[in-house]
């Protein structure tokens, strides 16, 4: 009987000893990838970073192209994107329910979810920037889109489904058309939770790198306009990373901190205010 | 069988009521579950009607016809007809949302909207009327006065709804109700989920509402209908066992069903 | 559910309130333009949505059809790659897409789970959220990160250390040895499976941790009282449970490993011949159309990388069905 236990304790030891393991080894490989960054790209901080554009080697340069880029084009994606993720999700909820037309987009929707990112570039290639003959932000924008409305139909349908139909009663028995229960009333119980989507598909859209390969392509100047190509800076760390200058190279990294940075700070924002609906 | 006396005149009280909702051969059914079987009955102008009977005897469903709050859910009928002056409200053609205007609901749990107490009230109003400021106010203010919840809440209009204390909310519930100025108004287990104090400032409160308002109450309690209501259905299992003013229910009930049950023997 | 309920025309006036109520419904009628155009804008959102797949699997499918037409099947089979040729195939690019995710879920998964139970079952509870929270915000982390960090700090480790040492062992090996031979370079299908594997390891975690906690405590709570050790609790209570619904997870997350391209573009080399040994250097579709669109001319070359993605397009959708298919089965349970 001794030797039967002394086995299993045996067993469990060994198999312990490897989940810590696991842990141990994967937060350290973790650790290490942020530090590097860290260490990496905060030396490369400076206000030129902010204030000068891209430049070719042997000239200062900065990422300030690159960033406002990024703004625009992940602005375009979010003012596509928010309002198609966010009416699709209401019709999931309210209106299509168990419909066999939302049982399809159901479905639809959760492959477009983890659908890869260059696929999707390709197919906004196809259809934005091959008709119009140049590559252009808009282009790159509605590709994000694409990439984060599906988030956003989610977290809209899954939030929309947490009010409680007694609230939904009680505005109909006011004599309020369906629309409007939807609008003022379950709109705005869930409202920190439809954001929190919101903020979710914005940090996935910033971070993306592929899609823009094919739609904004990137611009060594700074532009405004979105209807022709622009820089972000996932496309200006993809290509200064490849770049055999050491000033480039170093404002790749730079670049990499600063959209870590802001990706995670998005994330975080995401989770603060999930947590704050859910205490109500 | 149904035991329907408010007809010959013979229970009119003396104000020469009349019958603001008449209920003919209602059959209700959710899915192909039978839930009403049968219903006459009729609400008296200004009078308030309490629908008593144990879990399950179909009081709230009823309810819920009269302001046909089940057409929100598919699979969900009702067949026979219900007059509201007249006019039957089970018709297809009828307008929903003007019906509901007509006909308030205040329901079992307190549902205050996710806005400002002020909001609260002024949003049904804006459903209809276009008001200026200083008339909305006012229109703000009678109806929380006219819920006994005024002197509470003057002081925090612009305070989220949902900050209220339970009675507080219904109260306030009931004030967004009476503000856009309903003709009948049904209450379904007001008061169940409140505490004792609460529960006697909303009995208070539909007291003063009765005589503007044509007015149902579902409740379990018994002595709370007999507290506050003048006539009483008495309904078991789907159907409408007796119905006569409220004192008659109780101290001389005709059928044995309703005896047994104001009397405690089930229930 | 509520279902919508727009009627015609009003309910006629009592005989009191005949005024207001003729407002009412005036009011009202206003309203009932918006409120169907509102429902009209829900439905055409997921409509949207509901084309959106079909879209993309149609325009790349018309973009690659030159490439196909002309190549037929042997597309699939071939390993060319000379672009003033104009001999295009995708063998090389199929080839290093699985071999890369295969060698990256060989590894994440164990390790995956392995930190998941660490989380469910071992860890002290002070430290459950925090590091619960740590690993979520990894999996938000953009993949170029890991690409740019793999390029920099962790091919020179494979040059030197790793990979020399991997020749030495396993390529002096009989049967397998094979896989690990050939020059050092860093670069290679082996590395890049490796950063992918990082990559896609907080992911797999997250999942699975989720699927771990679905778990009924009285569950466990039922095992450990008659005796039972964490690892046998593991073995026959939570993994029986979860099985579905982690396998689900690891589809998911093998479905991004798939279409993954800025982890493994920096590391694998970008060669265009299959080569037996990991160390080698290779591709993946997703690579090989992000290093070769810039120089593509439309025509054969274009058509070719649209065509890769077509196929990367179904791979990926056959993978991410299967997985949700789980998953459902998974929700139906709970």
């Amino acid at each position: 009987m001794t030797g039967l236990y002394s086995g299993r304790k045996r067993r469990n030891f060994v198999w312990t000893v490897l989940a810590y393991a696991a842990t141990a080894l994967g937060l350290t490989m973790l650790v290490i990838i942020l530090a590097t960054l860290i260490w990496n790209g905060f030396g490369g901080l400076s206000l030129d970073v902010f204030t000068k554009n891209t430049a070719p080697p042997g000239v200062v340069g900065g990422l300030l192209n690159s960033i406002v880029g990024s703004l625009i084009t992940t602005g375009i994606g979010l003012v596509i994107g928010a309002p198609l993720g966010i009416l699709a999700g209401t019709y999931l909820a309210e209106y299509g329910r168990y419909s066999r037309v939302a049982v399809a987009v159901r479905f639809i929707n959760d492959i477009l979810l983890s659908a890869p990112s260059i696929v999707i570039g390709l197919f906004i290639y196809e259809l934005l920037v091959v008709p119009v003959g140049h590559f252009s932000a808009i282009a790159g924008g509605v590709a994000l889109a694409v990439l984060g409305a599906p988030i956003m139909v989610r977290t809209t349908e899954d939030m929309l489904n947490l009010v409680p139909n007694t609230l939904r009663e009680a505005a109909s028995a006011l004599g309020m058309p369906r629309s409007l229960v939807i609008r003022h009333v379950a709109y705005r119980a869930v409202l920190s939770g439809i954001v929190t989507g919101v903020l979710l598909a914005v940090a996935r859209m910033t971070g993306e790198t592929a899609p823009l390969i094919f739609t904004a392509l990137g611009n060594s100047l700074f532009t405004l306009d979105p209807r022709g190509p622009m820089s972000s800076l996932p496309l200006i760390i993809y290509e200064f990373a490849r770049s055999p200058y050491a000033e480039q190279q170093k404002l790749a990294w730079t670049g990499a901190l600063i959209l870590t940075f802001a990706v995670l700070t998005l994330s975080i924002a995401a989770r603060a205010l999930s947590a704050q609906t859910r205490q109500k | 069988m149904s035991s329907f006396d408010v007809a010959a005149g013979a229970t009119r009280l003396p104000n020469e009521t009349k019958d603001k909702v008449v209920v003919r051969d209602l059959n209700f059914y959710y899915g192909q579950n039978h839930a009403l079987k049968g219903i006459n009955l009729v609400l008296q102008e200004g009078q308030v009607t309490a629908f008593i009977g144990p879990s399950g005897c179909g009081k709230s469903t009823l309810l819920r016809v009269l302001n046909r709050m089940y057409d929100l859910y598919p699979g969900q009928r009702a067949e026979g007809e219900v007059l509201l002056d007249g006019d039957n409200i089970l018709a297809k053609e009828i307008d929903l949302n003007l019906l509901r205007s007509r006909v308030g609901m205040v329901f079992q749990k307190p549902t205050p909207f996710p806005m400002s107490i002020y909001d609260n009230i002024a949003f049904g109003i804006r459903l209809y009327e276009k008001l200026p400021k200083s008339e909305m106010d006012d229109r703000v203010e009678t109806a929380l006065k006219r819920s006994a919840i005024w002197t509470e809440v003057k002081d925090k209009l612009a305070a989220s709804g949902l900050s209220l204390s339970g009675g507080q909310q219904q109260r306030l519930c009931i004030a967004r109700t009476v503000a856009i100025k309903p003709e009948v108004i049904l209450f379904d287990e007001p008061c169940s989920a409140l505490d004792p104090i609460s529960t006697a400032k909303i009995e208070e409160l539909i007291d003063e509402l009765s005589g503007d308002y044509t007015i149902a109450i579902v409740t379990h309690n018994m002595q709370q209908a007999a507290r506050v209501s003048h006539y009483t259905a008495f309904m078991y299992l789907g159907e409408m066992v007796e119905f006569n003013e409220t004192n008659a229910v109780f101290t001389a009930p005709r059928d044995k069903r309703t005896q047994d049950y104001v009397t405690g023997r089930f229930g | 559910m509520l279902k919508d309920t727009m009627t015609a025309t009003a309910i006629t006036a009592p005989k009191a309130a005949q005024g207001s109520a003729d407002d009412r419904a005036q009011a009202l009628g206003r309203l009932k333009l918006s409120d169907s155009t509102f429902r009209w804008l829900t439905f055409g959102a997921a409509m949207v949505v509901l084309i959106l797949l079909a879209g993309v699997a149609v325009a790349l499918f018309v973009g690659a059809w030159p490439a196909f037409r002309e190549f037929g099947f042997g597309f699939f089979v071939s390993d060319a790659w000379s672009p003033p040729k104009e001999e295009f195939g995708a063998a090389t690019a199929i080839y290093g897409t699985l071999v890369t995710s295969l060698i990256a879920m060989l590894i994440a998964i164990p390790m995956g789970l392995g930190i998941a139970v660490f989380l469910t079952e071992l860890c002290p509870i002070p430290l459950r959220r925090p590091i619960g929270v740590a690993i979520e915000l990894l999996a938000g982390i953009p993949s170029i990160i890991y690409g740019i960090w793999g390029v920099y700090y962790f091919r020179p480790v494979m040059q030197e250390v790793i990979q020399p040492f991997l020749i030495n062992t396993l390529g002096n090996l009989p049967i397998i040895g094979f896989l690990f031979a050939g020059p050092p370079f860093g670069y290679g299908v082996l590395t890049a499976g490796l950063v992918l594997a990082l990559m896609i390891l907080p992911f797999i975690t997250a999942v699975s941790r989720d699927v771990f906690d679905t778990v009924p405590p009285v569950l466990k709570e039922a095992a450990y009282g008659v005796g039972c050790t964490t690892f046998e609790v593991v073995r026959n209570i939570v993994v029986p449970y979860t099985r579905v619904g982690v396998i689900g997870g690891v589809m998911l997350a093998l479905g991004r490993a798939l279409g993954e391209t800025m982890a493994v573009t920096f590391v694998i080399g970008n060669a265009t011949k299959i080569q037996t040994s990991i160390l080698a250097q290779g591709t993946t579709i997703s690579a090989m159309i992000a290093n070769q669109f810039a120089d593509a001319d439309p025509g054969l070359f274009t058509a070719s990388l649209l065509a890769l993605g077509f196929i990367l397009f179904v791979i990926t959708f056959l993978v991410l069905a299967a997985a949700r298919w789980m998953l459902s089965r998974l929700e139906m349970k709970a």
